[in-house]
């Protein structure tokens, strides 16, 4: 099998370069159908995501093609200079194309270790190259094995567990665990910042229907409210509307705190000590520090957020020499497999190759002997078998052996030459 | 049928899935949900085998004696435990009950008496409904506690800004303060209607001029205590708004814990006629095994409920 990996990521291409060899889901599936124009009998998967472009490549031929060849390919299909494209771009090669499909797809070389969205994507790409009959038996082992592996390390260990963002954090390690639901809360948010958005778009997948939008420009509450079917209200109801909320997101561009203390007093007397959760994400702080000292007020200003989200990045480092140890062993096996796929027409012909002088000279020695039972006959048969097996089985033995590291062409080719193997 | 059956069987069954709660603490594994329900469903089946046992063997009133009382309060919380674990499978509930299951199962053991009651067939009904409205009122008290201390937990986390431990992971406050508040109630009605089944009890045998039980008895005494304390918390929550707040029903779970305990030690430690006793240096204690026809002694005919 000859396999490998060109393209360019994060790691060392800028996002404007990335921007410009970026795919979107059409020019894919039209890139694929150019691919096998250029490159017929060459499988190939294309995986375009926000911080990478590669494309797999994998043959049973001789040779694949060269990282000036998909590179010319790219800067083609994107109308770029091909010198420009090819100095970004990076090849893996057989078992390091493997490892690093299995890492991609586990979501250990993204930007964000562990985030999610990456898997999907890789399946996506694969299903998408299948669709365009750009795959067979070759990037369908391999694929098959990295959806297997990815969620093989997210089954073992805990590198998904942990949110990582601002908002997801706010949600899924603070809202969710004070309310047990959210369809019955009443969400209020104050201001039209961006990530009260993204906090509001988490907070609607848990089932949040009652929204309220308050904004001292009342158009642009409204327009807010409309975008998340909630209701807007004027400034002057900020107060009354904090009374009835169990749940504020605040991310004013205010120059102080928009709810002190004493307004909050106020506020809390018609309350019943029900519990309220504030997510302050405004820098300057929009609610007075003091109101989280209460005890049902859950105050997390952006700062708690972000120091709660870099907790969460250092823990999900502490899973990285375990998933990086899942993705070793699963790339071995995984080569293993393949390798042993490689020899085993080969095992095949010397069995073959074996068994007819086999069978030929026990017919003539059975011809000879017509006086043999049939118990005897069967017993000469098993042992005629026993020396075949025995005789092939030290060079079967060295071509496994040979074949856990790499393909054994060099004893492979010896073994055609001495037994006279043909296709 | 079940005669193999003893308590360290569904001790050791309860003790073993309780170590796999613990070893949440430590490492994270695939299968181990699955292993500790059956653990634990293993053990309520032999646990339910060897009260089942008790039942046909026991002389006098069925699973009458206060062994049997706390096999059976033990055998509901461990029911309780199966049914939150099935519900929350990512939450510890079982580093919390088992600890108490397993206290109860010990009390059993170690310290309660086994000596079943004889009830004449009158009061038999009227027993039955003590001895299970007491049972129950303990199991809520049990499970408020549990509720109470895990809503104090993750109160103390989300105060702190800390995210959530994926290792330990608590139910919502939400979720805890309506088990909470609903474990308070239960448990008062529960207690309620133990004790005036009690008094009926208490009734009867005054009717038959069998022996009454005073109405001083430490036990009585304690158990009217816990009622009295039950009953303050509900109105207190009905009447007075800020008593709702979570943080204060979760005291006020763990407080009835407090009072429950002397209700139990007043039953066990102090010289009370409650379970028939007359005289406690006959009792036959921390044998483990079930009393037999030749070793029922019974102190009178009738109950002597509080």
């Amino acid at each position: 099998m000859l396999m490998q990996v060109v393209g360019c990521s994060h790691h060392g291409t800028s996002l404007a370069m990335r921007e410009r060899l970026t795919f979107t889901p059409e020019q894919t599936r039209e890139a694929l159908d150019h691919w096998r124009r250029v490159f017929p009998g060459v499988e190939a998967v294309l995986l375009s995501t926000c911080n990478r472009v590669e494309i797999y490549a994998a043959t049973e031929r001789e040779s694949t093609p060269t990282l000036d060849q998909i590179g010319k390919f790219l800067a083609r299909f994107h109308g770029l200079a091909p010198a420009e494209v090819v100095e970004h771009l990076y090849q893996h090669n057989d078992e390091a194309a493997v490892q690093h499909l299995f890492s991609v797809a586990a979501s250990l070389d993204s930007m964000v270790l562990g985030e999610p969205q990456i898997l999907a994507q890789v399946k996506q790409a694969y299903q998408v190259a299948t669709e365009q009959d750009n795959t067979g038996p070759l990037m369908h082992a391999v694929f098959q094995a990295a959806l297997r592996v990815a969620r093989r390390v997210a089954s073992e260990t805990n590198l998904h567990q942990r949110r990582v963002s601002v908002p997801s954090v706010a949600v899924a390690d603070f809202a969710r665990q004070i309310f047990e639901r959210f369809d019955d809360k009443e969400t209020l948010v104050i201001g039209a910042g961006e990530m009260a958005e993204e906090t509001l778009r988490y907070l609607q997948e848990e089932g949040a229907r009652r929204i309220t939008v308050v904004n001292r420009n009342f158009p642009r509450a409204e327009e807010l409210a409309g975008r998340w079917r909630g209701r807007a209200l004027a400034w002057e109801n900020l107060l009354p509307a904090l009374t009835a909320a169990d749940l504020v997101i605040s991310t004013t561009g205010a120059e102080g705190a928009i709810v002190t203390a004493d307004q909050f007093a106020a506020v809390a007397s018609g309350r019943s000590a029900r519990p309220l959760l504030i997510l302050d994400l405004a820098v300057p702080r929009d609610f007075d520090p003091v109101i989280g000292d209460r005890p049902d007020v859950y105050l997390y200003s952006i700062d708690d957020l972000q120091e709660a989200c870099q907790r969460n990045r250092s823990e999900r480092d502490k899973e990285l020499p375990a998933a990086t140890h899942i993705i070793e062993q699963e790339t071995a096996r995984f080569m293993a497999e393949m390798y042993h796929r490689t020899i085993g027409p080969v095992i095949e012909r010397l069995r073959l190759g074996w068994q007819k002088p086999k069978e030929e000279e026990l017919q003539r020695l059975l011809n000879k002997l017509p006086q043999v039972d049939d118990h005897a006959r069967d017993e000469i048969r098993r042992s005629f078998d026993r020396l075949v097996n025995k005789l092939l089985h030290p060079p079967l033995e060295s071509l496994r052996d040979e074949s856990r590291d790499g393909v054994p062409r060099g004893l492979l080719d010896a073994l055609a030459r001495l037994f006279q193997l043909k296709d | 049928m079940f005669c193999g059956v003893s308590t360290i069987c569904f001790s050791a069954s309860y003790g073993v899935a309780l170590a796999l709660e613990l070893s949440r603490l430590l490492f994270r594994s695939g299968g181990r949900a699955a292993v500790t329900l059956g653990f634990a469903g293993a053990g309520l089946v032999a646990h339910t085998a060897f009260l089942y046992n008790r039942a046909l063997t026991e002389v006098g009133a069925s699973l009458s004696s206060e062994r049997d009382w706390y096999l059976v309060a033990s055998w509901v919380l461990v029911v309780v435990y199966l049914h939150l674990a099935v519900l929350h499978p990512k939450t510890p509930f079982g580093l919390f009950l088992l600890p108490l299951v397993l206290g109860l199962i010990g009390t059993a053991t170690f310290l309660a008496p086994s000596e079943p009651l004889a009830r004449e067939p009158a009061s038999r009904i009227w027993g039955a409904i003590h001895g299970i409205s007491i049972v129950l009122a303990t199991v809520s008290v049990l499970v408020g506690f549990v509720a109470g201390l895990m809503y104090l937990g993750q109160v103390r986390r989300l105060k702190h800004k800390r995210p959530s431990a994926n290792r330990l992971r608590l139910p919502s406050l939400e979720w805890l303060r309506w088990t909470n508040s609903r474990a308070i109630i239960l448990s008062t009605l529960m207690l309620g209607l133990g004790v005036l089944s009690g008094m009926v009890l208490n009734l009867i045998n005054f009717r038959d001029k069998a022996e009454r039980l005073s109405w001083n008895d430490p036990v009585v005494l304690s158990t009217w205590l816990l009622f009295f304390w039950l009953l303050a918390a509900v109105i207190l929550s009905a009447v007075y708004r800020p008593a709702r707040q979570g943080h204060k029903v979760a005291y006020l779970t763990l407080a009835s814990f407090l009072f429950f305990v002397l209700m139990l030690a007043a039953g066990l430690l102090m010289d009370s006629r409650h379970w028939g006793r007359v005289e406690r240096g006959n009792e036959n204690r921390g044998t483990g095994s079930a009393p037999t026809r030749a070793d029922f002694r019974p102190s009178s005919p009738g109950g002597r409920p509080c």
